[in-house]
């Protein structure tokens, strides 16, 4: 894993191409999945001269290994959607490193998906994005719609679906793929609470498999299942 | 079925999926050349224009072109700006939604301008055919352009279809014939197109300026498409 500072606007290294493995006391540590250091951020608003930068990420740093579920919170706009946006390469930092895997699912805040397309369609598109084969695309969308238990839906629009289903199809196209690390923002809201029970069986089951997990929440009730969190205080993560 | 073809074809149904586009997709051609060109005649006499009655009809379906692509195409990037960004991050890659987007776009452009040109040859019948076919897609061409434009860069729906309405509406009524300035004329996108288009529908040729003009136009509308489609799928880190 290379450890210099790229420049801002320079893509983020590839875990996967730089081995990845850390030594802590000649003991073999859990390969790092995520390290995302002095992360900067501000945003402009207005025009000159009225324009006013809002700083919201001062140098902010998270470090993720294999096989760790960890939490990310803090209040209202302190950031922590803007530090995952910028991990994950929807948002351009002004400044830091970020070193992450190739292969990263995202599941955003709110579903970025299609209305007028099918669940099954959306599965499809994915699956030719993460370059999935056939067989293993197939495999995966009904191993999905069985643990989410929304398979009845598969062939309803977007559009038809409640604001939870419309979630459990955000959660599963972050998880089709099986990434080595992956991000989750607020990825419960709208969940009723079985399924909420279930999301956190499915985290710790894909912890316990090697995966690296990010979740990002103002308000983390399940403290005792993460194996650390991140408090975003004033621009800066402390971890607890 | 590769795999451009299957993204552009999800695209292209999540666009004409809804019934009431595909209505409309008929409702407004129609609308256009058979009740917007008499209206259009009334007003080019209005502003001091001489536009005569069979040429309002012939250009009335490349206004129903451009005025449905440009719609369509802000409306296609405004509502799934996150999911292809979200797409191409994912590891289709911003030149692969980017082209299956402006494939799926160009599509609707080919039957919202076959559409508009049936009904100008159910109303009114065209000398030149070939020539009228080629001027009513260039208005849909650059139409996807100045739409998706539009899309790229307002992200409120409300602001951005009511911008591109603005845009359609100057160049309407600063068209060829519209008004007694021909010299607005000069400045509107669609003028080229509009001169090959009356001239079709009168049965006569066209200048290669027209022709070029046209075509330029056109494919500049086609690049700034693809630009503002990438625009909103590039990844920002």
């Amino acid at each position: 894993m290379s450890d210099s500072k790229d420049a801002p606007g320079i893509a983020a290294a590839d875990l996967s191409a730089c081995g990845g493995v850390d030594h802590e006391g000649g003991v073999p540590a859990r390969r790092r999945v995520l390290r995302a250091v002095d992360i900067e951020k501000s945003f402009h608003r207005g025009i000159p001269p009225f324009r006013r930068s809002i700083p919201v990420l001062k140098r902010a740093s998270i470090e993720i290994h294999a096989g760790e579920l960890v939490g990310l919170v803090g209040e209202n706009g302190s950031g922590k959607s803007t530090l995952m946006q910028i991990v994950v390469g929807l948002l351009k930092r002004d400044d830091g490193l970020i070193e992450r895997p190739g292969r990263l699912g995202y599941c955003p805040q709110v579903p970025m998906v299609w209305d007028k397309l099918t669940i099954a369609e959306h599965f499809e598109l994915f699956a030719q994005a993460y370059g999935l084969g056939r067989e293993v695309a197939k495999q995966s969308e009904e191993s999905l719609l069985e643990e989410l238990q929304f398979t009845r839906y598969r062939d309803f629009r977007v559009e038809e679906l409640s604001g939870g289903t419309r979630q459990k199809l955000n959660l599963a196209l972050a998880l089709m793929h099986d990434p080595e690390l992956l991000l989750l923002d607020e990825p419960y809201a709208g969940f009723d609470w079985e399924t909420y029970l279930r999301f956190w069986e499915m985290s710790e089951r894909r912890r316990e498999e090697g995966m690296g997990i990010l979740i990002v929440s103002h308000l983390l009730a399940e403290q005792e299942r993460l194996t650390r969190v991140y408090s975003l205080v004033d621009g800066k993560a402390t971890s607890t | 079925m590769s795999g451009l073809t299957r993204v552009s074809g999800s695209f292209l149904r999540e666009q004409v999926r809804a019934p009431l586009n595909v209505v409309l997709l008929i409702a407004i051609p129609v609308f256009f050349v058979l009740i917007f060109a008499s209206v259009l005649g009334e007003f080019a006499a209005a502003l001091g224009g001489d536009l005569a009655e069979q040429a309002a009809t012939s250009i009335s379906a490349g206004w129903a072109a451009a005025f449905l692509c440009g719609t369509l195409a802000f409306f296609a990037l405004a509502s799934s700006r996150g999911a292809d960004r979200r797409l191409a991050l994912a590891g289709l890659g911003a030149w692969r939604v980017v082209l299956s987007r402006i494939t799926a776009s160009l599509l609707l452009g080919v039957i919202v301008s076959l559409v508009a040109y049936l009904t100008l040859l159910l109303r009114s019948g065209v000398e030149h055919p070939l020539h009228a076919a080629a001027a009513i897609f260039a208005f849909a061409a650059i139409y996807t352009g100045i739409g998706a434009l539009i899309g790229a860069l307002v992200r409120d729906p409300l602001s951005g279809s009511l911008l591109v309405v603005l845009i359609f509406s100057l160049d309407i009524f600063s068209g060829p014939a519209m008004t007694s300035n021909a010299s607005l004329a000069n400045f509107t996108p669609t003028r080229p197109a509009s001169n090959l288009l009356i001239a079709a529908g009168g049965g006569q040729g066209s200048p290669s300026g027209d022709w070029i003009g046209a075509f330029g136009i056109a494919a500049a509308g086609i690049a700034i498409a693809l630009a503002a489609f990438w625009l909103t799928a590039r990844k920002r880190a």
